[in-house]
């Protein structure tokens, strides 16, 4: 009877697994946590330099054209289309890590596929936007450094009437900030989008393989869902940052 | 919820491959049709449509009625949002809510730092802001 009394066992006493998650799962959450910090040293310097300035470029100005609607004024609805693309491959990812964890391999297939077309329609967004920004700029980064730089050529990234005499220098240095900022933290949440769709194609390959069903479990799957909820998660902060706030 | 990936004795299972913790977890689900996993894919589907149902409001709300709101009411508005977000994502999508509390706690803890990171560089960046146009150069 006395071998019966390991569940006394203290917590952190040895001999258990006090987190009860494995090392590899583990090791994903911590290397997320690490990136979390990268991406807000990001988006808190973007804060900051926002906080500097007299003047900002506003979103509803900046952002506001949509693909094949020539001059049409859509404000925020081609980011929002990117953005419900994002938290739709999102269902579709946990989706295909509970399947997973049913090790039905036809439904991981299945979700992780449809994952996949939603990162790349989520990029192909991209490529169209920074296209259509740098387009509109005349380049993607160091952009509006000229102090000899005409006023028409930017005072239409703030809201209407804002841009005087007075505030015009700092207007041509907020337009040089704000696009340096939006191109390096996009740029940079696009490349997590990139190198998770690759991730996710190396699963897909594994799973069709049949090596997830020989190893037992579908862990890889929920390693690669962590880190593609986290590129979701970004983005829901980068959406609030650069386009709402 | 918890049931799913916790299991009360392991310890046969800690020796040696780690990966054999989560299988041996995992071997008690077999049956995809089974009322327990419809619950499951019933709250992510739930999950996907508060998501929705919350950046259609931020876009409303910053395409019409931002511009005539209080700044500092538009920005509580929009980070208190962006936070409930954030939380179903990591607390459904990552299962982080499903995992036992001390691993909770170790992965969110270290996020208390932001609180001191955000005050202190933007309350920096409005102070040079004051000294830019305040101070006259000399």
């Amino acid at each position: 009877m006395s071998q019966a009394t390991t569940a006394e066992t203290k917590v952190w006493g040895g001999g258990r697994s006090p987190f009860n998650v494995s090392y590899g799962k583990m090791m994903m959450w911590f290397f997320l946590l690490s990136d979390a910090f990268t991406f807000s040293a990001f988006l808190i310097s973007y804060g900051t330099k926002r906080f500097f300035s007299e003047v900002w470029p506003d979103a509803n100005s900046v952002f506001h054209a949509f693909p094949f609607m020539g001059h049409a004024d859509l404000p925020l609805l081609f980011v929002s289309l990117m953005t419900f693309i994002l938290i739709m491959s999102s269902v579709t990812m946990v989706l295909a890590v509970h399947c997973g964890h049913y090790g039905d391999r036809q439904g991981v297939t299945k979700w992780l596929l449809w994952t996949i077309v939603g990162g790349i329609c989520f990029l192909s967004c991209q490529a169209w936007e920074w296209t259509h920004l740098a387009h509109q700029t005349g380049g993607l980064w160091g952009t509006f450094v000229d102090p000899a730089t005409p006023v028409d050529k930017f005072e239409h990234f703030f809201k209407h009437g804002t841009i005087t005499a007075a505030n015009t220098t700092a207007a041509l240095e907020a337009s040089h900030s704000f696009y340096n900022y939006f191109f390096t933290i996009t740029g940079f949440h696009g490349g997590h989008v990139a190198s998770g769709v690759v991730l996710l194609i190396m699963a897909l390959i594994n799973t069709v393989n049949g090596t997830y069903d020989n190893r037992g479990h579908y862990e890889m799957i929920e390693k690669v869902g962590l880190y593609w909820h986290f590129v979701d998660l970004v983005w829901v902060f980068v959406f609030t940052c650069f386009y709402l706030l | 919820m918890s049931a799913h990936h916790t299991s009360d004795n392991i310890q046969h299972l800690y020796e040696g491959d780690q990966s054999k913790l989560y299988s041996g977890v995992m071997a008690h689900h077999t049956d995809i049709n089974s009322t327990e996993s419809k619950k499951q894919v019933g709250r992510i589907w739930k999950v996907f449509w508060i998501l929705l149902v919350i950046t259609v409001v931020e876009v409303v709300v910053g395409m019409f009625f931002s511009h005539s709101m209080p700044r500092a009411l538009v920005n509580f508005f929009f980070l208190a949002l962006t936070i409930l977000k954030a939380g179903y994502i990591v607390s459904v999508f990552m299962h982080l809510g499903d995992e036992v509390k001390s691993f909770m706690i170790t992965v969110l803890i270290p996020l208390a730092l932001f609180i001191w990171f955000i005050i202190a560089f933007l309350y920096d960046g409005g102070f040079w802001l004051e000294m830019n146009t305040t101070v006259p150069i000399r």
